[in-house]
């Protein structure tokens, strides 16, 4: 971690390393014990790790050149491995490969710089070391509500991280800078809670820059499906991915969702944060990694069928629960319910129609709400419009 | 009133209000006693429970804590709906968190149940040096809309319980004597009869429902319960 001088660092106390886990984050007693990583490792194990790790690296060819070839050659494996984890030292590398963002920023030289330029007199004045030459019209006109929220939210991302946890750190400085070039970049979205957690999961992973254009992949749909109407005004995608998290709870576990009927839960009351943040936020962190590697390859399907296994594996307690206990119980899942090596291959097996019915879903959802968002002609509309409801009949005519 | 003296009372409590004015902290100090100077923000909703014992009666709280930025406001609704009382929180160091509350109220009037109890919490007077938004005006505000208005402060724990308590009490005066297990939800009737709703064809309810959940937000769970009821 670089170490910078700024006029208003305060550096807080550091947690020594003892206290902090494999990722920085400061230890909780409780899974002191768990956290997946610290059990020790035999020999044969750490060989086995150095062989993976020589595997990716042949796959991935110098600073990524043999990637796509790798990727069009052998998708299938490429897949298998990526299921089994991507080595932690290469992850950082591997996400930008596999989302796409790597030949956005290829292909937008010097965007992130001049993005920073539109610093607002908020943070000039409390930078005064970091002189930009800024045209003062820009200054004004960025001052904007985004930023002041951006703001607010900085010190309250992942605060037990030590990369985030002091004011004005290093840490926290790239979160800001990430946030507010994403807010200038697409104002449509701008700065929506929860994007936080995303940028800084990144952040531990590669630079700001290399951030936003993940960022940028992620939401503007690079590869997968665009994320942005998670965040956009009336977080109209949340809405939908959870009427069809819904449903699947139902095809896959009748039982339990008669029993969510009965009790009056809905999966907004606990899983709109799975969407919003891509299990970025309150799940144990090695768990959120393994299922990013996944979720940057095969896009958003893994969410739900991480969600669906994370019922599935404690189904028979929550059919037995009353309202609050079961909203307790879907908020606060057990220590082993979390092992990514039970989870994950529990979510690989749940295979759905409707999933893909969902991309589909998806796919064609965006494609009506830029239509509908511009300036098209009213037939246009309706025929797209059309086709939506084609294609919600197939999603939905199963019972 | 009370005959025995002991009524069981389930309520459910919904706490609005402008990111960062410490509706999470506040809950925290009530339910646990903790305070954290930089709480995570708070991502959708999230739920606490606790038991609060008057003579009169005990009241368990069914807690819902939600997401304070203006993008998060259309799962709002679901938060609200059939709550017993809400706690409008601002921030005294926030003028545009102030004004944040007083949307909220004016929506929880529209909208909101005609007898819901509605706090107007002003978090955050450990800041006193700070302060913008002044007790006369908020007391003045609270009064001409009926609220009961409180200042807090969830790091000193400032009227915190005091808080939680008042909210016991009235919601006591407001539950007539019953037998015990009176819940303040609105819930599904637990015996017989169901509304029923006119045979359309599932499909097209389906995506009735959900045109309505597209546009406005979740929808009425009623319609739902029904649907899975066949």
């Amino acid at each position: 971690m670089e170490k910078k001088r700024i006029d208003d660092y305060e550096p807080g106390p550091l947690p020594s390393p003892r206290q902090l886990d494999r990722f920085g984050f400061v230890k909780q007693e409780i899974h002191n014990s768990q956290d997946g990583l610290t059990k020790g490792r035999s020999a044969y194990e750490f060989d086995r790790e150095e062989r993976r790790v020589r595997n990716w690296r042949k796959m991935i060819g110098v600073g990524g050149s043999d990637w796509k070839h790798y990727v069009r050659r052998k998708p299938h494996v490429v897949k298998r491995r990526i299921r089994k984890g991507i080595p932690d030292c290469l992850r950082g590398l591997v996400w930008q490969l596999i989302s796409g963002s790597r030949d956005l920023l290829l292909m937008n030289p010097g965007v992130y710089e001049w993005l920073g330029l539109f610093k607002s007199a908020v943070i000039l004045s409390n930078h005064k070391s970091q002189v930009v030459e800024v045209d003062p019209q820009l200054v004004i006109y960025e001052t904007s509500a985004s930023e002041l929220d951006i703001i607010r939210d900085i010190s309250r991302t992942f605060p037990s991280h030590v990369f985030f946890q002091q004011r004005h750190g290093p840490g926290q400085r790239s979160l800001y800078n990430v946030l507010k070039a994403y807010s200038v970049y697409d104002r449509d979205v701008g700065y929506v809670q929860g994007m936080g957690f995303l940028a800084g999961l990144l952040l531990l992973y590669m630079s700001e820059e290399d951030a936003f254009w993940l960022l940028v992949a992620l939401l503007k749909g690079a590869v997968h499906a665009p994320m942005e109407g998670l965040y956009q005004v009336g977080l109209p995608l949340v809405q939908q991915y959870l009427s069809l998290f819904d449903r699947l709870v139902k095809e896959h576990m009748p039982k339990l969702g008669e029993h969510f009927t009965q009790e009056m839960i809905n999966p907004s009351m606990y899983a709109s944060q799975w969407f919003i943040t891509v299990f970025s936020y309150s799940f144990p962190f090695h768990l959120a990694l393994r299922i990013w590697d996944v979720f940057l390859y095969e896009g958003v399907k893994i969410v739900f069928k991480v969600g669906l296994a994370l019922l599935k594996y404690c189904h028979d307690d929550l059919v037995k629960l009353p309202f609050e206990k079961l909203i307790h119980a879907l908020r606060n899942f057990p220590e082993d319910a979390m092992d990514p090596d039970t989870l994950l291959p529990m979510a690989y097996s749940i295979k759905s129609t409707e999933v893909s019915c969902a991309n589909q879903l998806i796919k064609t959802w965006t494609r009506i709400e830029f239509l509908s968002s511009s300036s098209y002609p009213l037939e246009w509309k309706r025929a797209a419009m059309e086709e939506r409801v084609g294609v919600l009949s197939s999603t939905f005519s199963m019972d | 009133m009370a005959r025995t003296g002991n009524k069981n009372i389930q309520a459910k409590l919904v706490l609005l209000g402008d990111m960062g004015t410490g509706k999470t902290s506040m809950v925290l100090r009530f339910t646990k006693g903790q305070f954290f100077d930089f709480q995570e923000s708070t991502i959708g909703a999230a739920f606490f429970t606790q038991v609060l014992s008057l003579n009169e009666a005990t009241i368990k709280f069914d807690i819902w804590d939600t997401a304070g930025q203006e993008r998060y406001h259309s799962l709002a609704p679901m938060y609200y709906r059939g709550a017993a009382a809400a706690v409008v929180v601002y921030d005294i160091t926030s003028m545009d968190s102030f004004e944040r509350a007083k949307k909220w109220v004016i929506e929880l009037q529209r909208q909101g149940n005609p007898n819901l109890i509605m706090f107007l919490v002003g978090n955050k007077v450990d800041l006193e040096e700070k302060r913008k938004v002044g007790n006369e005006e908020a007391e003045q505000y609270a009064k001409e809309n009926g609220l009961v208005f409180l200042e807090t402060s969830a790091k000193t724990a400032q009227n915190v319980n005091e808080l939680f308590y008042e909210i016991a009490k009235r919601l006591t005066k407001k539950v007539p004597s019953r037998p015990t297990g009176m819940k303040l939800h609105r819930r599904p009737q637990e015996t017989g009869r169901r509304r029923q709703l006119p045979r359309f064809p599932q499909l097209f309810v389906r995506m009735l429902v959900y045109q309505i959940e597209l546009h406005c937000g979740p929808s009425d769970l009623k319609i739902k319960a029904a649907l899975n009821e066949k």
